[in-house]
């Protein structure tokens, strides 16, 4: 692997606490001669949540579809009326 | 890293897995939420909350289940609704108010700008990133399911992937001030 893909490799091993502890202290020691290291722990850190924030969204999408399915499709016309008719009584 | 979770490797797996939830334990969830004086919508807000809960917390490597799935669900569903009847008691009249979740949305790095250029220009390295460290699948799996001929090659790319999204956060964040909160 180039240089700059084990540089992610040592940063995500230092987001989740996975590096062995000669390579953590490898990344502590580079982190004192290179400040643009720790931006990058930064920037590598938000891109973290943009891809949890994506991932959500996608599985998010994945079960409203199988809510319409559900509450749509006439194979399942039993389950729904069981469901609306707890809100019905109203 | 890798799980062993219910919910399978594929879209379509997890779509029979999430129906078989469905199936089991809304009921219960949506029959409560009426008892309490909810609505449809809350009943259906909650359990899908309570389902994205469920998934992510399978996919870590310490999560076990000591309880049956829909005693779990219900559970999870239940203190949801609890926290959203309190603090609709406390904020009324708050019409959008959000749930756990979606309060974590608001706190989140991105706004739609990004998440669009995200899904559409990056999307096969968001889709490959995603089962990596969301799903947290094996990465035999992940090498299978994107065509890669052995983990290696997974591997390096998911770290190309990750340089990739991490130049795009910075660059275009850089760029628009209002592509990170």
């Amino acid at each position: 692997m180039r240089t700059s893909l084990n540089e992610i490799k040592l940063i995500d091993g230092r987001i989740f606490n996975t590096n062995p502890p000669e390579d953590a202290l490898l990344f502590d020691a580079m982190l004192l001669i290179n400040p643009e290291l720790g931006q990058q722990l930064v920037w590598q850190q938000k891109a973290h949540a943009v891809v949890k924030q994506y991932s959500r969204k996608k599985l998010k999408a994945e079960i409203e579809a199988v809510h319409q399915q559900l509450f749509h499709k006439p194979q399942h016309s039993g389950f729904r009326r069981r469901i609306l008719s707890l809100f019905n009584k109203k | 890293m890798a799980q062993q979770n219910t919910f399978g490797y594929t879209a379509a797996e997890r779509e029979k897995a999430f129906i078989a939830l469905y199936q089991q334990a809304f009921p219960a969830v949506a029959k409560y939420v009426s008892k309490m004086g909810g609505t449809f919508d809350e009943a259906k807000d909650v359990f899908q909350d309570a389902l994205v809960i469920y998934y992510e917390r399978s996919a870590t490597k310490a999560f076990e289940l000591k309880m049956d799935e829909k005693a779990y669900l219900f559970g999870v569903a239940k203190n949801l609704w609890a926290k959203k009847f309190r603090e609709n008691m406390l904020l009324d009249p708050v019409e959008d108010y959000e749930m756990d979740l979606v309060d974590e949305e608001s706190t989140q790095p991105s706004n739609g700008k990004l998440m669009h250029y995200l899904e559409t220009a990056g999307k096969k390295c968001m889709e490959m990133l995603k089962a990596f460290y969301y799903d947290n699948l094996p990465v035999k799996t992940i090498a299978e399911l994107f065509g890669f001929s052995g983990e290696r090659s997974a591997t390096v790319q998911k770290y190309k992937c990750m340089e990739k999204v991490r130049e795009t956060v910075k660059q275009r964040s850089l760029t628009y001030e209002d592509f990170l909160e």
